[in-house]
């Protein structure tokens, strides 16, 4: 589907790619039922949790350096703001740079929203302006603008002469999609529209973007691309808005997460010919090996690449197969982002642990080229099959999962989940940094890490003994989509 | 002391909803009935001919001006007859959310007292169709129980009746909401009588008054006057006062069973069509 860039508005992931948060069935059914185009979402009658996509794409473009972020709406959907601050201010702290973004909300009030407020956004707007000069202006929507049809694009139009800075209308309605995940192709699209330009002639560069979170590996990364000329552009935390008005120089787009990663990398191949490297992502042997060679392929760079793989598999390899000798048959259930979810049960299986039962927070049909994701290709091809469901963070379920399969290991890479698989007795690895499998070392590192997750009970077994959990032996015995409702 | 009845007027944009309510009023006014009339519309013309012009701020602009901590006679204007007039307002065309702000000033009329015992009838005359859950609000949680919905015998008057119905549908399954009949404002179209009466019945209801077509509306309309105040002695006078006769007397009040839009066309195919000359040319 082509990506277009003239419109503010970014269909929701629902629309465009037919993405879904309601399943229960199995891996091959799943994928199956994408390709031939009849894979419907459920919807359910009980719902316990969700979160809103603005502050999925807010947070993203909160995390670029030196920029104001104005949400229009009522203080409460600014909420995300300080965590935003939080989080971009220690990001930078640990990086060793500073970052001046500000995130202000309008305070719209009962009369803002009968009578409409584009004047004080416009005055919002322009008094942030001159207050803390930032280096672009992302001016987003809430819920209540969204219904009473503020019209932010003309303001934003009204003032761009005036700032004097990139300034961009971001529309954030939560109500558009149960999808999280679509905040992040709004924070892509908001940067493709003003932020990235149009490549300079005559620029050569061994530039690669390289779309992450939170760049924790970034020295690590950075040393490692410098065996193959390559110098990664870690986007968007910490990042300037000079590095990414320059996205579409660079010489290929990456990503360690598909979900992340899918709009802007398909939108700067579309647009600019910077082409985006499809592959199954870096966790584990396999998946980083095929992410090296893959970049070798677009980047003309083969050659080094094989010798950096034959060089480090003779020193990782065997330490690998020497840990796997204590995984061997051990079973786990997993509940991540569709990006990691399927990764990561890929790694699983390399390590010779069983997945069970895997749970996709969302599940992305198709990618914007219209490709299934390449982790589900792989897992297809490979002949590799176990139970999954889509379940926006539905904790119940995923307690239900737990109790019936009674795995040596939960995995997840959501905080709150791994805490209540920990109540129930169940070791748990949370796999927070997104780094925490990648490559040889890193999955080495992870392997080791489940080996003292499952060695170390006794926390999980105490906390167990003394936690009285709400769900009630009847939910238990209940199948997991009981409170799925049929797809229409 | 007998329950306030509040009555919520509704119909197609232009239908002349204002302007019934207002003679209505007027007619009830001569039986001795204190009426309020609150007008929800952001144009703030519901209660121009009680009061004899464009006389009054609407509660939102009072609001937005004054905060919340306001009088109730800062927002309420006496207008013919002793009637109490109030305008909701609303934004400017184009602009934030004019449903929002009739959920905003009805609440503020019942948080001022505005509801008072000695008050016969209050009137909701509300902007057009019904297009969100704003428009909604009088008969919501329990205000409006009857409602009027004004038409006349044209397509679209009969299709935005019958969309109206479907809301008061809604609404009626889980309140005490019900529909008190249709007035037609006549507009002189083909059988309009029988349309009108065939519709009504289709919808589970009556036609409560046919408002025949009259120009001095519109020399009332001009003089800022009700009929009833501008010529008293007229036909139309009579007309609205038998209207008025017509509403105090009513006790029929049904949950509307609307149509589909087949079936509207069915009727209009056989009410709505004189045999006409085949040489009819503008």
């Amino acid at each position: 589907m082509a990506i277009n860039l003239s419109n503010s508005n970014v269909g929701t992931r629902e629309n465009r790619i037919g993405s879904i948060t309601g399943y229960v069935g199995t891996l091959k059914d799943l994928a199956g039922q994408s390709e031939c185009g009849t894979l419907k979402g459920c919807s359910r009658c009980f719902s316990q949790s969700s979160t809103c996509l603005s502050s999925c794409g807010l947070s993203q473009l909160a995390a670029i350096r030196d920029v104001a972020i104005i949400h229009h709406g009522p203080a409460g959907c600014s909420v995300s703001a300080s965590s935003a601050y939080y989080m971009a201010k220690v990001m930078a702290k640990k990086r060793g740079v500073t970052s001046d973004t500000v995130y202000v909300g309008t305070d719209m009030n009962e009369n803002d929203t009968i009578f409409g407020s584009t004047a004080t956004l416009k005055e919002v707007i322009l008094e942030v302006n001159k207050r803390y000069s930032p280096k672009a202006i992302f001016v987003s929507s809430a819920c209540a603008t969204g219904i009473i049809g503020e019209d932010i694009d003309s303001i934003v139009e009204e003032v761009r002469d005036k700032v004097g800075v990139p300034i961009v209308a971001v529309h954030c309605e939560g109500f558009k999609s149960r999808i999280w995940a679509t905040g992040f192709d709004i924070a892509d699209h908001a940067v493709l529209q003003e932020i990235v330009q149009p490549p300079r002639e005559g620029v050569k560069t061994n530039k690669i973007n390289f779309k992450n979170f939170f760049e924790s590996a970034r020295p690590e990364i950075i040393e490692m691309f410098k065996n193959f000329d390559l110098d990664p552009v870690f986007l968007y935390c910490n990042s300037s808005i000079e590095e990414l008005s320059h996205l579409s120089e660079s010489i290929a787009t990456t990503c360690i997460c598909g979900t992340l990663g899918n709009y802007l990398g398909n939108a700067l191949e579309e647009k600019y010919g910077v082409p985006y490297v499809r592959s199954i992502n870096q966790c584990g042997i396999k998946g980083f090996e095929t992410w090296l060679r893959e970049i070798g392929k677009v980047t003309n760079r083969s050659d080094k690449i094989e010798k950096y793989i034959e060089e480090q598999r003779a020193i990782y390899i065997p330490q690998i197969e020497e840990v796997k000798k204590e995984l061997k048959g051990l079973t786990a259930v997993l509940g991540m982002g569709p990006g990691y979810t399927f990764e990561v049960s890929r790694v699983l299986d390399e390590l010779g642990i069983k997945v069970v039962w895997a749970l996709a927070w969302h599940y992305d049909k198709k990618y914007e080229n219209g490709d299934v994701p390449p982790s589900m290709k792989y897992l297809l091809d490979n002949d590799i099959d176990f139970e999954a469901s889509v379940a926006d963070q539905q904790n119940y379920e995923v307690m239900n999962i737990l109790n019936k399969y009674q795995p040596d290991m939960y995995l997840s890479r959501h905080p709150g989940s791994t805490v209540w698989a920990i109540k129930n007795g169940t070791p748990a690895v949370y796999v927070a940094d997104e780094y925490m499998i990648f490559g040889y070392k890193h999955t080495l590192e992870f392997a080791k890490t489940i080996v003292d997750a499952i060695k170390n009970r006794s926390f999980e077994e105490n906390l167990a003994k003394r936690t009285k959990l709400p769900y009630t032996d009847w939910w238990y015995k209940q199948n997991v989509d009981a409170f799925l409702e049929e797809a229409i | 002391m007998s329950e306030i009845r509040q009555i919520a007027i509704y119909g197609k944009g232009g239908i002349g909803k204002s302007t019934t309510t207002q003679n209505l009023t007027a007619g009830l006014v001569e039986h001795g009935k204190k009426v309020m009339v609150v007008g929800c519309d952001p144009k703030a013309d519901s209660t121009r001919l009680l009061l004899g012009g464009l006389a009054q701020k609407t509660v939102l602009d009072t609001i937005r001006e004054e905060g919340e901590d306001i009088e109730l006679d800062r927002i309420m204007k006496e207008g013919y007859g002793g009637t109490k007039c109030v305008e909701s307002g609303g934004p400017e065309p184009g602009v934030g959310c004019a449903g929002r702000g009739i959920i905003t000033s009805i609440n503020m009329l019942e948080n001022l007292g505005a509801y008072t015992d000695d008050l016969d009838y209050v009137f909701y005359d509300v902007l057009g169709d019904v297009v969100c859950g704003g428009f909604a609000m009088p008969i919501r949680e329990g205000k409006a129980k009857e409602i009027y919905i004004v038409a006349s015998g044209e397509m679209m008057a009969l299709y935005a009746a019958n969309n109206i119905s479907k809301g008061i549908q809604r609404y009626a399954r889980t309140g005490g909401v019900r529909l008190g009949g249709i007035i037609c404002n006549s507009r002189n179209v083909d059988r309009e009588l029988d349309l009108l009466r065939a519709f009504a019945k289709e919808l589970g209801t009556k036609l409560l008054y046919f408002v025949p077509r009259d120009n001095i509306v519109q020399h009332a309309e001009i003089n800022k006057k009700t009929v009833i105040e501008y010529r008293p002695d007229s036909n139309q006078a009579q007309e609205y006062r038998n209207l008025a006769q017509a509403v105090i007397e009513n006790t029929d009040f049904v949950i509307p069973t609307p149509m589909t839009q087949e079936r509207l066309e069915e009727i209009l195919m056989e009410y709505g069509m004189m045999e006409l000359a085949d040489d009819y040319k503008i």
